[in-house]
């Protein structure tokens, strides 16, 4: 089976500065990739630029095996694709109209999107919050509320930028948990951006480590974790490790 | 929210029907008016006139009474154009307007020799007065000529406003200066830059002189405490000409329409009319006739 | 101080009586100012997400020029404009100036510039990443730019109260290129100083009153439009 997205000789420049430089890049279907690194390694860039939200260069871009032209159907191939930032970004209106603008957005009536958006609220827990405005939400709330309208849509990969950045440790450990049992039972798959290593293991299927723009190294979390292969991939490492012997030692 | 997208569309579709009454009106009004006539003449090929005048001329309202009837009897459509007698004469001398009635014969007449306009008539006169306070502090009161009033303003250093608009009612003024050979400058001479109704009143705030037409004044005279003072002397003459532009160098002008407003200020009708304007409100005329004589005439051979 | 009085009785009176010079003054004032507002809507909005949203060389510059429009004279425009539709201007055969079609040009380039400069910085106050979220929900550009003029509307409803409280106001342009003809280009601006040039007060300040009333009815509706009917 062909990977759901493929990139090859990605490149995206800000004035005169190379800020993500990636040689390949590929995504099953359904699978879990999470990209980490320091700030200002460019995991934002990487995500906007295949999100196809910021202008970048691709040698090659392929849908599900497919070729893309970007000028004439980067419309179409977002509207297969969702995208969480670390804000939920909702607008004026009820939770239930937040929950189904994507769907409102494909031209789905009233009678549609209505239901299908606060079947998705169910699943994420807060459907006993369609009707308050968006306004009034807590921060864990409201991020759920953009989960559920970025896959009331059903799309087949969705990007994560940070999501869980602005929420206390209760609220992320708990959508934590119940984002990867969504994301398991609708088969899509993900890109997930972090700088928070404890967050991979219950999230990520495969880990890539980028720095400066490049990919150092790209595996399961066993791999990278186990055998990092350059010296800053090692320090990552070490600070994990570092936290989980304190962890133990306490105990 | 799909209720504030309904109400912008519903706004956009009312002004745009109002915009596009904005075309249709005009052709509109005019019909109904040449079919109240029976026997209104076949409605012209190019019905609209520019009229320049000056301010002075429409507040005193003259044009309010005859304009409609020139429309009424010729189907035309007159479009005035209030604005000095330097802008006035400025429009004819760009063929800007198609004729031209103005108050300032000494501006006027290198209009006629450099061939901007044509068929240049006297169509009546009003006369200048000199007004100021009761208490009358330069003693002006029944002086015999206007630069003997003006002298006396200068030495006693009263206030005296000003036009300062280059209109006819400040050429004169000028004019006036001249001939009693005074500059005037100084803390007492206040250039309003403003028509003749405002300046009246700046004069009566201030209760100083100044220089007005006798129309103006008169239509004024409820809100102002200032009283004629100087009257009658030649030069105080504000004599009024029609003139219309000539088409040989404008070609878009509309010399028909130009000649037939002209024929009608100098038509019998036209110069009744003019006769008794004014004369149930204030009690006397606003305007005097003069169609068919010239300049000299009135001056004097000045 | 009595005309004050005197203005109130007689623009009662006016009203009352439905006289119709009145009445066709104070609709072309809502005619003329009216189209031109919405004309700025539709040329200023739309140019004002643009300049919030995109980046190009000279954008800078562009903005300082919507911003010194939003001061633009009226009586500058209505010299500009005039030139313009004279008969010896560039536009002078198509028979515009002094009809309500000028002033509604006139009127139209006053207020763009302030549509435009406020609207874009109502858009500019929007979250920056808010228009990446609803183009990754897969938004047209049309989808979008509604989207973000639905959240926006305070700042764009107030635009355009401004814009049309600008043009309404004015008397400079509308003098220039509509000369006051009665029964033509005749505006509640425009008369009110000619009554005050005729020494009639007391008119005068009925006109002013029509026309504060005018302005009221107009900008409360817009009001009611922009706050809605929920509180916050």
């Amino acid at each position: 089976m062909s990977p759901l997205l493929e990139v090859e000789a990605l490149q995206v420049k800000r004035g005169d500065r190379t800020v993500v430089d990636v040689a390949r890049l590929s995504i099953e279907p359904g699978e879990v990739l999470a990209v980490i690194g320091p700030n200002g390694a460019g995991k934002s860039s990487l995500l906007h630029a295949l999100a196809l939200l910021q202008p970048a260069t691709f040698g090659a871009y392929r849908w599900m095996g497919q070729a893309v032209s970007l000028q004439r159907e980067a419309q179409s191939l977002r509207r297969e694709m969702a995208v969480v930032f670390q804000e939920a970004l909702l607008l004026n209106g009820t939770v239930l109209e937040n929950a189904g603008l994507g769907l409102k957005l494909r031209g789905q009536v009233a009678l549609a999107w209505r239901p299908a958006a606060h079947a998705m609220l169910e699943r994420l827990g807060i459907g006993h919050l369609a009707n308050r405005s968006a306004r009034q939400l807590s921060g864990g709330e409201a991020q759920r509320v953009s989960i559920a309208r970025a896959l009331a849509t059903h799309p087949r990969l969705l990007y994560l930028d940070e999501p869980f950045g602005a929420l206390d440790v209760l609220a992320r450990s708990a959508l934590l948990k119940d984002l990867k049992q969504l994301l398991v039972s609708e088969g899509t798959a993900a890109l997930f951006v972090t700088h928070d290593f404890t967050e991979i293991p219950p999230m990520a299927d495969r880990v890539a480590v980028i720095d400066r723009g490049q990919i150092l190294q790209i595996g399961t979390p066993q791999e990278v974790f186990s055998q990092p292969a350059t010296p800053l991939v090692r320090e990552l490492v070490q600070v994990a490790h570092d936290l989980v012997r304190t962890l133990q030692g306490m105990r | 929210m799909k209720c504030f997208r309904s109400s912008v569309i519903l706004m956009v579709l009312i002004a745009l029907l109002a915009g596009c009454g904005a075309k249709t009106q005009a052709p509109a009004e005019t019909q109904p008016k040449t079919e109240v006539q029976t026997q209104a003449p076949a409605k012209p090929t190019n019905p609209e006139i520019i009229l320049a005048t000056t301010t002075s001329t429409q507040d005193s309202g003259l044009l309010d009474l005859l304009i409609p009837r020139f429309e009424q009897q010729t189907g035309y459509k007159v479009k005035t154009v209030a604005v000095g007698t330097g802008a006035a004469l400025a429009m004819g001398e760009k063929g800007e307007a198609d004729v031209l009635l103005v108050h300032a014969p000494a501006s006027e007449k290198p209009l006629v020799e450099k061939g901007f306009t044509i068929n240049r008539r006297l169509v009546m006169h009003n006369d200048f007065v000199v007004v100021g306070p009761a208490a009358d502090p330069a003693g002006i009161r029944g002086a015999k000529t206007a630069t003997d009033a003006l002298t006396k303003i200068s030495s006693a250093k009263a206030t005296f406003v000003s036009r300062g608009d280059d209109s006819g009612t400040h050429k004169k003024e000028l004019e006036l200066w001249k001939g009693a050979s005074i500059s005037p400058a100084g803390d007492w001479y206040v250039e309003a830059g403003a028509g003749m109704g405002q300046t009246l009143t700046v004069a009566s705030e201030k209760g100083g002189y100044t220089l007005t037409d006798r129309a103006t004044y008169l239509a004024q005279q409820k809100n102002i405490s200032l009283e004629i003072l100087v009257e009658g002397d030649g030069p105080l003459l504000n004599i009024y000409h029609v003139m219309e532009v000539n088409k040989a160098k404008f070609d878009k002008v509309n010399a028909e329409g130009a000649k037939a407003f002209a024929d009608f200020l100098l038509s019998k009708e036209g110069q009744e009319s003019i006769k008794n304007y004014g004369v149930d409100k204030y009690g006397q005329a606003l305007f005097f006739p003069d169609g068919g004589k010239v300049e000299s005439d009135l001056t004097g051979g000045k | 101080m009595q005309w004050i009085g005197q203005g109130i009785v007689k623009a009662l009176e006016m009203l009352l009586s439905g006289e119709g010079e009145l009445w066709r003054v104070a609709w072309l004032t809502l005619r003329v100012s009216g189209t031109a507002t919405l004309l700025s809507v539709i040329l200023g909005v739309p140019v004002g997400v643009l300049l919030a949203l995109t980046r190009f060389r000279l954008r800078w510059l562009t903005v300082s020029v919507v911003h010194a429009g939003m001061g633009l004279p009226p009586v500058v425009v209505g010299l500009v404009v005039s030139i313009l539709l004279w008969r010896s201007g560039p536009l002078g055969d198509l028979r515009l100036i002094y009809t309500p079609t000028a002033m509604i040009i006139a009127q139209t380039m006053i207020a763009t510039p302030i549509v435009t400069g406020l609207t874009m910085s109502g858009v500019q106050q929007l979250h920056p990443k808010l228009h990446l979220q609803i183009l990754a929900l897969g938004a047209s550009r049309w989808q979008l730019f509604w989207l973000l003029v639905r959240e926006a509307r305070m700042a764009i409803i107030a635009s355009v109260i401004a814009g049309f409280g600008r043009v309404v106001a004015e008397v400079g342009a509308s003098m220039m290129v509509g000369a006051n003809i009665v029964g033509e280009t005749r505006v509640l601006t425009t008369a009110m100083v000619l009554e005050v040039n005729k020494g009639n007060f007391d008119m005068a300040i009925a006109l002013s009153l029509i026309l504060m009333l005018l302005i009221w009815l107009v900008i409360s509706a817009l009001t009611r439009l922009q706050q809605g009917r929920r509180p916050l």
